[in-house]
C-alpha cells in the first residue's frame, strides 16, 4: 500500500495556511499546518514531514532559525523545503541552497496547483 | 512593568513618502492581504464540487481580507492629509470608541474564532480626539493583536485614567506568547517613528504602528506598548476632556 505524503506547512496567516491545506488536500497530500517556527519544531519531533511548506516571515524565530535547526539533526537535514513567501525578490538562491530548500513560490504570483507541482517534485 | 510613554515628535509622513523602504514596507503589508484574496479566489474559480459551506467559508475571507487591506490604503490616505489639520478635536466618550471599534472588528475575530470584548467604565472621563482618527488607532492596534492573541484568550480594549485624571489612556491587550526581547526592543526604539524592519513582526510590518502614531501626534497624544510575560498592550495616551470637571 502507497503511504499517504505527509507535508507541513508553517504559515502564521492561518487563512493562507488553510488554503494550501485545502489545495494539497485535493492532491491527495496529508497535510498539518502551525503557525510559528517553535511549533512546527515541536511537529516534526513528533511526526518527520516528507517535506516542508514554509512562510519566511513568521512571527517569533523566524524561518532561518527553524532551518538552522532542522540542518543541526542529522535526521531531520533532508527534509525537502519548500519556501513560500510574499518576499521572493528578496532571496538570493545561494543564500538558501544550504539549508535544504528546493523552490522558492512568490505568494503574490503562485497558482493553486505551482504548490503542488513544488510538493510532488520533491516527495521521496 | 509598565516601559513607559514614547517620544511625541515623530516624523512626518512627507518624509517618510519619499523613504524607499517606507514604500517597500507599505507594499508589502498591502501585498499580504492581497495575495492571500487571489488565492483564494483562483481557487473559488476552478473548484469543482466545492461544498456549499465551504464556499461560504471562503467568500467570507476574500471579503474580510480585503476589508483589512481596504482598512490599511484608508489609513494611509488619511495620514498624507494630516497636515491639512482638516480635522476637529471634540470630548468623546472613550468607551463608545472601544464599543465601535469592537462592532467593526467582531466579524473578523469571530471569523478567527477570537473574541474582542471591552473593559472600561461605562462612564468614564471623556477625552479630547478626533473620532476618526481616535477609532483608526484602535482598529489599528485591535488588527496588530488579533494576530498574536491566543485562540483562548480574549483581545481587551481598555481605558484607564491617568495622571489624576488629566489624561486617558485607551489600550489594546492581547494574551499570548511573549514577544522575544530583541523584537521588542526593536519595536520600542522605533515605536509609531517609523516602520519596523520587516522581519520584526511579521504580520504587521510596523506600518499600522506608524499610522497611529502619526494620528496620535496629530491629537496631541501618544503611543506606546507595554510587554507582559503573557502578550502585549498598545496603548495611545490622550489629553482628558476639562468638560466634566467645569459642570
Amino acid at each position: 500500500m502507497t503511504k499517504t505524503p505527509y507535508v507541513l506547512i508553517v504559515e502564521d496567516d492561518e487563512w493562507l495556511a488553510e488554503q494550501h491545506a485545502r489545495t494539497l488536500g485535493e492532491a491527495g497530500i496529508r497535510t498539518e499546518s502551525v503557525p510559528h517556527a517553535l511549533a512546527a519544531i515541536d511537529s516534526v519531533d513528533t511526526n518527520t514531514p516528507d517535506a516542508l511548506v514554509l512562510d519566511l516571515l513568521l512571527a517569533g524565530p523566524n524561518a532561518f532559525t527553524l532551518l538552522h535547526e532542522l540542518r543541526s539533526h542529522a535526521d531531520l537535514a533532508a527534509i525537502p523545503v519548500i519556501l513560500c513567501t510574499a518576499n521572493a525578490e528578496g532571496i538570493v538562491d545561494e543564500d538558501i541552497q544550504a539549508y535544504g530548500v528546493k523552490q522558492v513560490l512568490d505568494k503574490a504570483t503562485m497558482l493553486p496547483h505551482d504548490l503542488v507541482a513544488a510538493v510532488k517534485k520533491v516527495l521521496p | 512593568m509598565d516601559r513607559g510613554r514614547f517620544g511625541s515628535q515623530q516624523d512626518g509622513f512627507p518624509a517618510m513618502a519619499g523613504d524607499l523602504s517606507f514604500l517597500v514596507t507599505a507594499a508589502h503589508e498591502l501585498k499580504a492581504p492581497l495575495a492571500l484574496i487571489r488565492q483564494l479566489a483562483l481557487s473559488l474559480e476552478t473548484a469543482e464540487n466545492l461544498p456549499a459551506g465551504e464556499r461560504e467559508r471562503m467568500l467570507r475571507q476574500v471579503t474580510l481580507t480585503s476589508e483589512r487591506a481596504l482598512r490599511l490604503t484608508t489609513d494611509l490616505a488619511r495620514s498624507s492629509r494630516l497636515e491639512d489639520g482638516l480635522f476637529e478635536l471634540e470630548p468623546l466618550n472613550p468607551r463608545q470608541i472601544c464599543e465601535d471599534v469592537a462592532h467593526e472588528l467582531s466579524p473578523l475575530y469571530k471569523a478567527k474564532n477570537r473574541e474582542i470584548r471591552i473593559s472600561a467604565r461605562y462612564r468614564p472621563l471623556l477625552v479630547v480626539a478626533n473620532r476618526d482618527l481616535l477609532r483608526r488607532i484602535i482598529l489599528n492596534f485591535g488588527d496588530n493583536a488579533l494576530h498574536y492573541a491566543s485562540d483562548a484568550s480574549p483581545v481587551e480594549l481598555r481605558v484607564q485614567t491617568l495622571d489624576g485624571g488629566s489624561r486617558i489612556r485607551m489600550g489594546v491587550r492581547d494574551f499570548g506568547p511573549a514577544i522575544t526581547a530583541d523584537v521588542w526592543q526593536r519595536l520600542e526604539s522605533h515605536l509609531g517613528k517609523a516602520t519596523q524592519p520587516l522581519h520584526a513582526r511579521p504580520q504587521s510590518s510596523g506600518l499600522g504602528l506608524y499610522v497611529a502614531g502619526q494620528f496620535a501626534t496629530a491629537m496631541q497624544g501618544t503611543i506606546g506598548a507595554t510587554r507582559h510575560r503573557d502578550g502585549a498592550t498598545f496603548y495611545v495616551d490622550l489629553t482628558a476632556s476639562t468638560q466634566m470637571r467645569l459642570l
